[in-house]
C-alpha cells in the first residue's frame, strides 16, 4: 500500500502489434503505466482486452508474429522494449520478472520430480549448488506451505492435486528471486477453497520476499482479495487506473461500470442482470475515438472521433472518458451500481 | 415451495467406478427432489460427484443402487421403447465448454437438427428448418446463421447454440452442466439472462450445475451442496447462503471472494476439516432441520446445528 514508491517498471507510450495472414492487428494501443515497487497491481479484463500480451512483453515471451512497434519499457535504466536478443531477456526473465500461469497442469514437465524441476531453477539462478541447491529447495516447498518436503522433493507432477501443483509454480517462480511477480489468472483453474489459499498464500509471499505483483484476472472478487491498484483494460488500451477502492466504488469509465453491474452479485432474483451490448472491436480495424463508444449508452458524439485523454479524479485515479470533461453533460452511474457506490462508501467511513 | 409438484426424484442414488480394489463410489446415498419449473443448483468442488449426478440423470452413467424418478415414472434401468424415447427427448443438457462440445466439422444447421433427426421429430424438411430458426431466433442468433460452422462464432455465441440444440427438442427439463464457466463476465450476464428468459417462456425446469457461487445463489430457487460424493445440505437457496448450517457449506461459502476491497480485507476464510465429525461411533442421517432445510448430521451434531441455528433466527 505504499504509493509514496518509486516505479519499478515504466511502460510509455507502449504499441504492440501482431501480423496475422497478411493483416496487422493492434493488440496494445498506447498504453502508459506505472509499476510501483512493493505494490499489488491488477489488470482487469475480459479475454482478447490484451493484458496477457501486454505482460508478456514485459518478459519478451511475446509471439512470434508480434512485436512492439512503438514505446518504452523502462526497468533498471534499461528499455526493454528495444531487446532484440535471448540472451538480453535473460537477463530479465526469471532473475528479475517471474511469472505464474494459468494452468499448474501444463506448466509442469510431467517426467521429471518437482524437486528437480524447482532445483533447476535454485541452480540456474541462485548459483548453488549440491546440498545448499537441495537445502534451498526445501525450504522454498515449505515457504509454499507443502508438508514432508523430503518425501515431495520426490514426487511426480501427476502425484499432486491441483492446488499442490500451482504450490510448486510459485516455488519455481521464487527460486529465480525476481522482483516482479507476474500472476496470470493463477487460481481460475482451481476451486474455491484452494483459490482462498493460494490467494493467502501469494499475499504472504509478497510480504516475505518484498515482491512487486501483478495480477492478471477477469475475476473482481479475486482482485477485491488481494489488489492495491486496478488497472481496467479494453481493446488494448487502459481506460481506467485507480487504488482498489476507488475503482470498485467511485469508477469513472462506463466500461468499469459495466463491468461491476454484470456481476451476478449486483444482481436481484428474478430480474434482468445487467449485460453489455454488442461485442468488443475488431482490433484489424483502426478504432476511432473510444473503443467501448459503440456499447456505451452514455456515449458522447466526441467519443466517436476523438480519443479521450486520461482525466485526474484524485492523485491515484485516472480514467479515460470524456464524461470527465468539465464540457460533458452530467452522467449518474446506474441505479443497480449507485446502490453499491453508497455501501461502499460506507465501509470507507467504518475503516 | 413444498406445494409444487415434483419433477425429478433421485431417491437413494449410488454410483460406483469401476471394480473389485479399482472401485471408486462417486456417489452414495443422494437423494433429492427437483420441482416443476424451478432452479436446483447443485455445488461442490472438482471431483464431488455433482456432474456424476446430472449424468446419471441423462442416464449416461450407470445407477448402481437406487433410483431416479421422472414424473413418478422409473428413468434409470431397463426401461420401454416409448418411455425412452419420451424422456430422450425431454430431458437435454447444456454443456460446459462451447469450443468442445460442437460437432467442428457440421454446419450449426446440421447440428440444431441432429436430435430431431435422431427421435423422427419432423414432418417434412420445411418443418425441420423452421424449427432450426425459431431456435436460433430464440437464443438471439440469427438464422443465416444456420449454414456457418462453429469456428465462426465467438464462446458467446457458441454457448447458444448448445443451448438452441438443446431447445429445438422441446424439452421439459434441461441439465445446465457448468454452463457459463468458460465464458467471460459480461458474456457470462448476457447467457444468464438468456436462461432466465427461456425458462419463463418455455416453463422449463432446470438442474443448474456449477461451482460459481455467487452465479448459484443469483439463479437457483434451491440449492444442494455436495462433498465426495454426499449431498451435505440442501435449502432454499437464500436460506442457504445467509445460514449455512453445515461446516463444509461454511466453509465454502467463506471462500467466495466478494466484489468488496473493505469486506475482504477483513475476511476470514473458514478450513473444513473432515475429522471433526465423530460418524465412526455414530453414522449420519440426512435430517430436515427446519422446513425444507436438510443437513447431513448425527444425533450429536443435529443437537449443536438446531441450538445454533436458533441463536441465528434470534439474532
Amino acid at each position: 500500500m505504499t504509493q509514496t514508491n518509486s516505479p519499478i517498471l515504466t511502460i510509455q507510450n507502449l504499441v504492440i502489434k501482431f501480423t496475422l495472414r497478411g493483416r496487422v492487428l493492434m493488440a496494445i494501443r498506447n498504453i502508459s503505466l506505472d509499476l510501483y515497487k512493493g505494490e499489488s497491481l491488477a489488470i482487469v479484463g475480459e479475454s482478447g482486452s490484451g493484458k496477457s500480451v501486454l505482460m508478456k512483453s514485459i518478459m519478451g515471451l511475446l509471439d512470434k508474429n508480434g512485436h512492439i512497434d512503438q514505446g518504452q519499457i523502462l526497468y533498471n535504466n534499461q528499455d526493454l522494449a528495444q531487446f532484440r536478443t535471448e540472451r538480453e531477456w535473460l537477463s530479465i526473465r526469471g532473475k528479475e520478472v517471474a511469472m505464474v500461469t494459468q494452468d499448474p497442469m501444463t506448466s509442469l514437465n510431467p517426467l521429471k520430480t518437482i524437486g528437480k524441476q524447482i532445483e533447476e531453477c535454485v541452480h540456474l539462478h541462485q548459483s548453488l549448488k549440491g546440498k545448499a541447491a537441495y537445502e534451498e529447495t526445501l525450504k522454498l516447498l515449505k515457504d509454499v506451505g507443502i508438508y514432508d518436503v523430503e518425501k515431495r522433493y520426490k514426487q511426480y507432477p501427476h502425484e499432486f492435486s491441483g492446488g499442490m501443483r500451482q504450490r510448486i509454480v510459485i516455488a519455481i517462480a521464487l527460486a529465480c528471486k525476481p522482483k516482479i511477480l507476474i500472476c496470470d489468472e493463477p487460481t481460475t483453474a482451481l476451486d474455491v477453497t484452494i483459490q482462498a489459499q493460494i490467494l493467502q498464500l501469494l499475499k504472504n509471499l509478497q510480504q516475505k520476499y518484498g515482491l512487486t505483483t501483478v495480477y492478471i484476472t477477469h475475476d473482481l472478487g479475486v482482485v477485491a482479495k488481494v489488489a492495491d491498484r486496478i488497472a481496467v483494460m479494453y481493446a488494448g488500451d487502459i481506460v481506467e487506473v485507480g487504488k482498489t477502492h476507488e475503482i470498485f466504488f467511485n469508477g469513472k469509465h462506463p466500461y468499469t461500470w459495466a463491468l461491476i453491474s454484470s456481476l451476478p452479485q449486483l444482481g436481484s432474483k428474478g430480474q434482468q442482470l445487467y449485460s453489455i451490448k454488442g461485442t468488443p472491436p475488431n482490433l484489424f480495424q483502426e478504432i476511432k475515438g473510444d473503443a467501448f463508444a459503440p456499447r456505451n449508452q452514455y456515449a458522447l458524439k466526441i467519443d466517436f472521433v476523438e480519443r479521450p485523454p486520461f482525466f485526474q479524479v484524485s492523485d491515484t485515479h485516472y480514467a479515460r472518458t470524456w464524461l470527465l470533461d468539465p464540457l460533458a453533460p452530467k452522467v449518474e452511474p446506474p441505479e443497480a451500481l449507485q446502490e453499491f457506490f453508497a455501501e461502499g462508501r460506507r465501509y470507507a467511513h467504518e475503516s | 415451495m413444498s406445494h409444487k409438484d415434483v419433477l425429478v426424484e433421485v431417491k437413494n442414488l449410488k454410483v460406483v467406478f469401476g471394480k473389485g480394489k479399482n472401485k471408486f463410489i462417486a456417489i452414495d446415498d443422494v437423494s433429492f427432489d427437483i420441482f416443476k419449473g424451478e432452479t436446483f443448483g447443485l455445488v461442490g468442488e472438482s471431483g464431488s460427484g455433482k456432474t456424476t449426478i446430472g449424468r446419471a440423470i441423462m442416464r449416461i452413467n450407470e445407477v448402481r443402487e437406487g433410483q431416479i424418478l421422472y414424473h413418478g415414472k422409473k428413468l434409470n434401468g431397463k426401461i420401454s421403447k416409448e418411455w425412452d424415447r419420451e424422456i430422450t427427448q425431454k430431458i437435454q443438457m447444456i454443456f460446459q465448454d462451447p469450443m468442445a462440445s460442437l460437432n467442428e466439422r457440421a454446419k450449426v444447421d446440421y447440428i440444431i437438427s441432429e436430435g430431431l433427426i435422431n427421435t423422427k421429430n419432423i414432418k417434412n424438411e420445411a418443418d425441420r428448418q423452421q424449427k432450426v430458426r425459431n431456435a436460433l431466433l430464440n437464443v438471439g442468433l440469427l438464422p443465416e446463421f444456420s449454414s456457418r460452422f462453429p469456428h465462426e462464432f465467438s464462446g458467446g455465441q457458441r454457448q447458444r447454440i448448445g443451448i438452441a440444440r438443446a431447445l429445438v427438442m422441446e424439452p421439459e427439463f434441461i441439465i445446465a452442466d457448468e454452463p457459463i464457466s468458460a465464458l467471460d463476465v459480461s458474456i457470462r450476464a448476457q447467457v444468464l439472462n438468456l436462461l432466465a428468459n427461456l425458462q419463463q417462456q418455455n416453463d422449463l425446469t432446470y438442474l443448474f450445475i456449477a461451482h460459481d457461487l455467487s452465479v448459484v445463489r443469483f439463479i437457483t430457487d434451491r440449492t444442494a451442496v455436495i462433498y465426495k460424493g454426499k449431498i451435505v445440505e440442501l435449502a432454499e437457496t437464500e436460506k442457504l447462503f445467509t445460514n449455512p448450517i453445515h461446516p463444509y457449506t461454511r466453509a465454502l461459502l467463506s471462500a467466495v471472494p466478494e466484489p468488496n476491497p473493505y469486506k475482504e480485507r477483513d475476511k476470514v476464510v473458514e478450513i473444513y476439516d473432515p475429522s471433526q465429525h465423530r460418524y465412526d461411533i455414530q453414522p449420519p442421517s440426512f435430517f430436515e432441520i427446519e422446513e425444507g432445510h436438510f443437513v447431513l448430521a448425527n444425533e450429536e451434531e443435529l443437537e449443536r446445528y438446531r441450538t445454533s441455528l436458533k441463536m441465528e433466527v434470534s439474532k
